[in-house]
């Protein structure tokens, strides 16, 4: 039985001060992998390193293994990183077969992320997997199961919306700009003011294709110090907003006490633009722009409260999704794990027919060189014999496959006992490697 | 030919109530899957109607042995199949499907008109066997087609722009256009009907030059209507330009201008004498 087992830590279930004890660097990483197949004697093993979670995924050896494999992997960790197996054993998670299958889908499709539905995961558990196959980590159930892996992540990115929607504040911002927009390209956006999240507002939409930057504050020193990171042009303000004109954005967070921003102003500058479309973005407390603002035609206003509420909004979504995409993942889990019985029973099924196959060659050609016999009686003879093998195979092959399919049988009891029973093992596993 | 005629109503039908649903579902967070089946639904039902349509309309001018456009509920048909054809036009150049739940629609009313009314016999009068006259009802039936995807292209804008304004979070605002590109496009499709419809106009008025016993006539309704139609959309195109008016006074504008086309080429038919009454 080729047993699929890991063990893992991440911020679902350990505190940071935990997991950093038991984070692998990339050569700790190659030196472990090494450690795993030669001292542990597990077939295969591939470890996953991020700031949020540790995993240890491994094929244990059906003739090495003595004791569970789980408790292998739980011996490396305590002695590797020298942490108590009790401790160890509280803040950890033990999986084995569909289950830690499972937990693999989850992980790549990020269902097991901070926030659902974000990127990253899927490279990391890439690079993790490259470092493992180049180290000679990996073979090929593991194989298998990360390629399989991979695939399930792009699908449930694809067929569902956990990853759709902004989920923060600054690109809330960039993903409403392009519900006014068709492209940023050409585009204006002001900064009124310094602020991180206006810093890192403005970098998405230069990243997204805004071509000008215009900072904006009282003092002129701070503007150009600002303007300098995006390329920009500064500028000093007193009561003066013309350089709003060319704004097709506005993002304001300063700490002035009162509105900056007033509509009547603010109508005349849109009559001077010719009442081309304007995003103003107000993340300032208290606020800088006056909320009568958004009843100017063109001009569309939202403040840190609405970005945080279409925030919300599209988390809330996203963990609506997950529901379904949790269903797509159990399901192929367990084909996966399906496809992998039927591959293992398949070299069995094999040897047995071979074996079988070979006893009636010998003998029919044992028959044939005794007896003189015509080339019709010779035909008659070897397909007798061909129908008497398959005829014996037929029932223990079939019951084989269905113990498979069928959850309650323990279809490697069957496999070991076969290759018990007709000593299959010797002979006929050298000629499928 | 009626048979095939009633398949291609009921074909319609179905084509706008595909769009219709794709629009609902717009509006749930919990049917992305059914929405984009909707979405492929509605479209290739699209492509089929506008087939089947194609289809009769040749049958029927084969039968009729003349290109059938000038009798009123004939150009009607002739007008759903082109805004069929518009709507497909602008499917294949912007990807923008959601239109579709906008002008097919109003695509259905004007075939199920032309249908209620394909029953009433008429005959064919001299005066429309003058080569002038097609183009004239092709040109106009053109100008409609693109009013009426302006038209959509409204509808959208302003949907879109409340959505904006409410900071409302649903699946249907990410089914809408930029709002830069509704009024974009609703502005070209004005620009192109306003030419359109001119010169249309203009091949008409030169009609009863060529057939002597067509009076003109100044108080023919069809005329006056046809000319508030083009003035409303003459002054659209002339606020843009000058006063930078767009966005939701254009949207309004496009609308009003959709139910001016809708007085002068059903209303007028149905209620009031004219030369230009088909029939």
């Amino acid at each position: 039985m080729n047993n699929i087992v890991s063990i893992g830590t991440s911020h679902h279930i350990a505190p940071i001060e935990f997991r950093e004890k038991l984070a692998f660097s990339e050569e700790q990483l190659i030196e472990s992998l090494h450690n795993l197949r030669n001292s542990y004697h597990l077939k295969e093993a591939v470890i996953l390193s991020t700031c949020n979670r540790v995993e240890v995924y491994a094929v244990a050896n059906p003739q090495m293994i003595t004791e569970s494999p789980t408790k292998t992997l739980l011996d490396f960790l305590s002695h590797y990183h020298r942490i108590g197996a009790d401790i160890l054993k509280k803040w950890s998670y033990l999986h084995q077969n569909i289950e830690a299958i499972q937990h693999l889908f989850r992980v790549t499709s990020s269902l097991d992320s901070m926030v659902v539905g974000e990127s990253q995961i899927l490279g990391q558990v890439k690079e993790a997997y490259d470092i493992s196959r180049s180290a000679g980590g990996s073979g090929t159930i593991l194989n298998r199961l990360f390629t399989k892996a991979f695939s399930v992540g792009k699908r449930i990115r694809t067929e569902t919306t956990i990853a759709s929607g902004a989920v923060s504040i600054s690109y809330a911002a960039v993903e409403l700009a392009k519900k006014i927009f068709n492209t940023l390209e050409q585009k204006t956006v002001a900064i009124i003011g310094a602020g991180e999240m206006s810093e890192l507002t403005a970098k998405h939409l230069v990243a997204n294709g805004v071509s000008k930057v215009i900072v904006a504050n009282r003092t002129y020193e701070r503007a150009v110090n600002l303007a300098k990171k995006f390329n920009g042009i500064p500028v000093s303000y007193d009561e003066n907003l013309d350089f709003l004109i060319d704004a097709d954005i506005v993002i304001s967070s300063t700490e002035a006490p009162n509105y900056m921003i007033q509509r009547k102003p603010l109508a005349d500058i849109m009559r001077k633009r010719k009442h081309k479309y304007m995003f103003l973005i107000d993340i300032a407390v208290p606020r800088d722009i006056d909320p009568d603002v958004s009843k100017i035609n063109h001009a569309f206003l939202y403040n840190i409260d609405d970005l945080e509420a279409v925030v919300a909004s599209n988390l809330k979504d996203r963990y609506e999704e997950a529901d379904r995409a949790e269903k797509i993942v159990t399901q192929e889990a367990q084909r996966f794990h399906d496809q992998l019985q039927i591959l293992e029973v398949n070299p069995t099924i094999k040897a047995l027919h071979q074996q079988f196959q070979d006893i009636a060659d010998v003998e029919i050609q044992e028959c044939l060189n005794l007896a003189n016999l015509s080339k019709t009686q010779e035909s008659a003879i070897t397909s007798m014999a061909n129908a008497i093998v398959k005829k014996l195979l037929h029932h223990p092959v079939q019951n084989l496959r269905h113990s498979v399919n069928d959850g309650n049988a323990d279809h490697s009891q069957y496999v070991h006992a076969l290759r018990e029973l007709f000593a299959l093992d010797e002979k006929y596993d050298k000629e499928q490697e | 030919m009626n048979f095939l005629f009633l398949i291609t109503v009921l074909l319609y039908l179905a084509t706008t109530i595909f769009h219709v649903l794709y629009l609902t579902f717009g509006e749930r967070s919990d049917a992305v899957s059914i929405r984009s089946r909707m979405e492929m639904i509605a479209f290739w039902m699209t492509i089929l109607s506008f087939g089947i349509l194609t289809l009769f309309i040749i049958l029927w001018w084969i039968k009729q042995g003349y290109f059938a456009i000038t009798k009123w509920s004939d150009s009607i048909a002739f007008l759903a199949w082109t805004i069929t054809l518009v709507y497909l036009i602008i499917v294949r150049l912007t990807k923008l499907r959601t239109l579709g739940s906008f002008v097919m629609p109003v695509a259905f009313i004007f075939i199920l008109i032309s249908y209620s009314f394909s029953e009433t016999t008429s005959h064919r009068a001299d005066i429309f066997t003058t080569n002038w006259v097609i183009p004239h009802v092709i040109l106009i039936i053109l100008s409609y087609a693109s009013f009426i995807a302006a038209f959509g292209f409204g509808l959208m804008y302003l949907i879109a722009e409340k959505k904006i304004r409410e900071k409302t979070q649903t699946l249907l605002y990410n089914i809408l256009p930029p709002l830069d590109v509704a009024d974009e496009l609703g502005s070209i499709f004005i620009f192109l009907g306003v030419i359109l419809l001119t010169i249309g106009v203009l091949v008409g008025s030169f009609l009863p030059t060529y057939l002597k016993d067509l009076p003109w006539n100044w108080y023919d309704p069809k005329v006056i209507s046809t000319l508030v139609t083009w003035l409303i959309y003459v002054v659209h195109i002339c606020i843009r330009q000058f006063w930078g008016w767009r966005g939701r006074k254009a949207a309004f504008l496009s609308i009003l201008g959709f139910l001016a086309v809708l007085c002068t080429y059903v209303g007028v038919d149905l209620t009031l004498d004219s030369i230009h009454e088909f029939q």
